[in-house]
């Protein structure tokens, strides 16, 4: 049966989407603002991201409001816990964002350093993982967020190379150790929304499954064992 | 016990008219006093839930609203005011059968008379002298959609309404009220003989129903005036312990007992 | 097994064998008191039966059932034992005065003919005072229950109505006499019958109707005035129609015992013999003020007050057969009313 509250719910989810969606498109423009050095992209960035602390402050409000007058259990509690976790991912995201905005602003007027190569393609990954733990959100498809999980050590061993090489042309050029740091920070900002992602594909996971695979095995392996609620 | 401070109610939309207020009501049931200086108002086309342990005074308020009080020997109203659309429904002037018109009343057992469906409903107007069949004919399928009862019941109009469910049963008594188009319709633990999901229905019904009209719900069950009520009230021994918006009662209640009520640790 | 299993299996207990000496002691108790009842109906059955019923078409003792009790005349002529009633002797007589001369001739009364007189009579005081007497009651059950409020008045009144149905037939019969024969200058009639029997079967009346008020749940009256219905449309809608079958349970009660009074009528309306029917009056008031005979006050007379012998026995028995008969009857149309009632309004 369909309840008058079922639009609250609705809401809900498509606020965390579209947090979501923000996210992704504060880190890719500021990818864009570094990879360009564009001061004015820069700013945008930094300004929009009181939109994503307000969309934040809202999902947990409506998780509240939720929880407090529906009485929310099995999958919609599910939702209401996730959605609230997710969105504080989403949140970190944003902030990761706009310290990669800053950064870039610093970077944008100095001379650049022909090391930033492998920094889209950390960017690449880790916003292809956090668009697919986001699709899970809407398709429910836990071999998707399994899929996430599994590649967040690539991101891991592409931010290791950047610091050894980082490391090593400081040492070769210390003039260049203020931009090199600032390199070293964004690529740490990369792996940590790789995290996020991380985090929200295994959320995905205990909303689809109400299996909570976090520190463990689970999510590296290719399928998920079959879900066995203890025995009464 | 301390005299307790009720804490202002947080109104939902300011703008929103009060169509009851009830202003310092005291009432008696002969010597024993069963509400004591109740001060509230209610919004119009708003779900005002009253909760409260049994005993409380809920029902007895609720039971003020359109003087069925009235019919219980020593029961009165002692002291303050109910005005309703600013008319004191205590006037000697105010005749209660006029008043029952507008402030329809559902009861917590359903009561649906021993009829046909369609009588049911025709009920009200057929004892205020309506006898055109076209317009009973209207009143009846503008009430049952109304309840939502239309669709399941439209083939069987003219049979028993007590071959209903409960649940049926109930929303036919919403559409009995509804038909005789109060202003207030006062709903007294209405599914409290219902299955959860008759109850859901009914909860369904009561967020369609608040478009059209003002509604004030005694129930004891807390998800209940969580899910459907704009605004709710905390009585305990006949007093007003606290009236505010239902999120903050359920939420972040300003009254200690009003909490430990609502969190299910009372007493 | 385990202990727990073993103690269910059946053992004797000085619990359970006062049971089933108990459960024999009713079940005996219960078939004394239908054996009892069974001689009885059986008894008039067979008895009654026999003069009621006829083996040759159309079956009946239509007689019997359709004329006026007459005096039986018991003769012998020619060496041959005729018995004739009285009408028929007489025109037996006009035409065999010489042959009649010095033969003795017994006389009986009561005992030929029919009884149909009495049964309008007892029909027409049972519908009247029935009548009477649900109206009456019904009305003060209405009061009662609905819209007297309790206190010492009211509480006075129940226990005047308790006590009302607690005094002896007699009594009431005593007390129709003085006022409505006497006082009120009726005259032995149908009226003061009615109203003498209507005020005894009151109480029964209105305890039943105000019990029958009180089951109909009072969500009913709640859910009209709720509506905005008045207390007098309530009860008129949605309780008194609802309460009718509990009503006529009460009258099924009051019938049996109106019907089978003699003491309250014996003063008041019956006549031990009358020769016009109720229908045969002057004017149509006079309908009221007409004494009648009674079945019940029939028996009494044929069984106390006249000399026994075996040609009144038949009466006697035919008499309380079509009684018994009369009073069923009517009981069983109120049955049956009842039920229709009760099909239409179920709650």
């Amino acid at each position: 049966m369909k309840r008058f509250f079922d639009a609250e719910l609705e809401a809900f989810r498509s606020h965390l989407l579209q947090m979501g969606e923000r996210a992704i498109d504060q880190t890719r423009l500021a990818m864009k603002a570094l990879a360009d050095a564009d001061l004015a992209l820069a700013d945008k960035v930094i300004a929009a991201d009181d939109e994503l602390d307000r969309l934040e402050v809202q999902i947990d409000d409506e998780a509240i409001r939720y929880m407090t007058l529906r009485g929310p259990v099995a999958s919609e509690l599910r939702l209401i816990v996730v959605g609230m976790k997710a969105s504080h991912d989403l949140e970190r995201v944003g902030d990761e964002a706009t310290g990669i905005a800053r950064r870039s602003r610093k970077l944008a007027i100095e001379p650049r350093l022909e090391l930033y190569a492998d920094l889209p393609r950390m960017a690449n990954i880790a916003l292809e993982m956090l668009r697919d733990a986001l699709d899970c959100f809407v398709q429910e498809d836990e071999q998707k967020a399994l899929s996430v999980i599994r590649r967040d050590p690539e991101v891991d061993n592409l931010n290791r190379t950047v610091y050894r090489r980082l490391t090593s042309y400081m040492i070769e050029k210390p003039d260049t150790i203020a931009r090199a740091l600032e390199l070293m920070f964004i690529s740490k900002s990369l792996e940590r929304i790789a995290d996020h992602a991380t985090n929200i594909a295994e959320e995905m996971v205990f909303l689809s499954k109400g299996q909570d695979i976090r520190h463990s095995d689970i999510g590296k392996q290719d399928v998920l064992p079959a879900i066995t609620n203890p025995p009464v | 016990m301390r005299a307790i401070s009720v804490a202002p109610a947080a109104p939902v939309d300011a703008a929103v008219r009060a169509i009851i207020e009830i202003d310092d009501i005291d009432f008696h049931y002969g010597p024993a006093r069963a509400l004591h200086d109740i001060t509230l108002n209610i919004k119009e086309r708003q779900v005002t839930a009253f909760i409260g342990p049994s005993g409380c005074g809920k029902s007895t308020l609720l039971r003020c609203l359109n003087r069925m009080n009235d019919l219980i020997d020593g029961a009165r109203v002692t002291a303050g005011q109910i005005r309703i659309d600013g008319v004191n429904i205590y006037d000697p002037r105010v005749d209660a059968i006029e008043l029952r018109k507008r402030v329809g009343m559902v009861f917590q057992k359903s009561n649906p008379f021993p009829k046909s469906i369609y009588d049911n409903i025709t009920y009200g107007l057929r004892i205020q002298g309506e006898k055109n069949k076209g317009r009973l004919d209207e009143v009846v399928e503008r009430s049952l959609r109304g309840a939502a009862l239309w669709d399941e019941v439209k083939d069987r109009l003219h049979e028993s309404a007590l071959g209903m469910s409960g649940g049926q049963q109930q929303r036919l008594c919403i559409a009995r009220a509804i038909a005789v188009e109060p202003e207030i319709i006062l709903m007294d633990e209405p599914c409290s003989a219902l299955d959860p999901i008759a109850t859901a229905k009914v909860e369904e019904l009561i967020h369609e129903l608040k478009k059209q009209f003002t509604i004030v719900i005694v129930t004891h069950n807390m998800q209940q005036a969580a899910r459907c009520s704009d605004r709710t009230a905390f009585f305990y021994l006949g007093k007003l312990i606290e009236f505010a918006d239902t999120r903050t009662i359920f939420m972040n209640p300003a009254n200690p007992q009003t909490e430990a009520y609502v969190s299910g640790r009372f007493g | 097994m385990s202990t727990t299993a073993a103690a269910i299996f059946n053992r004797p207990t000085p619990a359970k064998r006062a049971e089933t000496v108990v459960f024999w002691l009713l079940r005996l108790a219960t078939y004394f008191v239908l054996f009892c009842a069974a001689f009885i109906f059986i008894d008039i059955g067979w008895k009654g039966g026999s003069v009621v019923f006829r083996t040759q078409a159309p079956f009946l003792n239509v007689p019997f059932l359709t004329e006026a009790p007459e005096t039986l005349n018991v003769f012998t002529l020619d060496g041959q034992p005729r018995t004739m009633g009285d009408r028929a002797f007489r025109a037996f007589k006009a035409t065999h005065e010489a042959e009649l001369k010095g033969v003795r001739i017994e006389t009986y009364v009561y005992s030929a003919g029919g009884i149909f007189p009495n049964i309008v009579g007892t029909v027409l005081l049972v519908a009247g005072s029935v009548l009477i007497a649900l109206v009456l009651g019904v009305l003060s059950a209405i009061y009662l229950s609905e819209y007297a409020t309790d206190g010492p008045f009211i509480r006075f009144l129940r226990l005047a109505i308790i006590n009302l149905a607690g005094v002896p037939s007699i009594v009431f019969g005593l007390f129709g006499f003085g006022l409505f024969v006497i006082a009120l200058d009726f005259g032995v009639s149908l009226l003061a019958g009615w109203l003498t029997m209507a005020f005894m079967v009151l109480p029964i009346i209105i305890t039943a109707s105000e019990e029958a008020l009180k089951a109909v749940p009072r969500g009913y009256r709640e859910g009209s005035l709720a509506l905005g219905a008045t207390k007098f449309q309530a009860i008129t809608t949605n309780v008194l129609p609802y309460a009718l079958p509990g009503i006529l349970t009460s009258s099924v009660l009051s019938i049996a015992r109106v019907a089978g009074e003699t003491a309250p009528i014996m003063f008041t309306a019956a006549f031990v013999v009358r020769d016009e029917l109720p229908w045969q009056v002057a004017k149509w008031t006079d309908f009221f003020f007409q004494g009648v005979m009674a079945l019940p006050y029939h028996i009494y007379v044929v069984a106390s007050k006249i000399p026994q012998n075996e040609y009144t026995r038949d009466v006697q028995y035919g008499t309380a057969f079509v009684f018994l008969f009369t009073v069923a009857a009517i009981a069983m149309t109120a049955v049956i009313l009842r039920q229709r009632l009760r099909k239409r309004y179920k709650w």
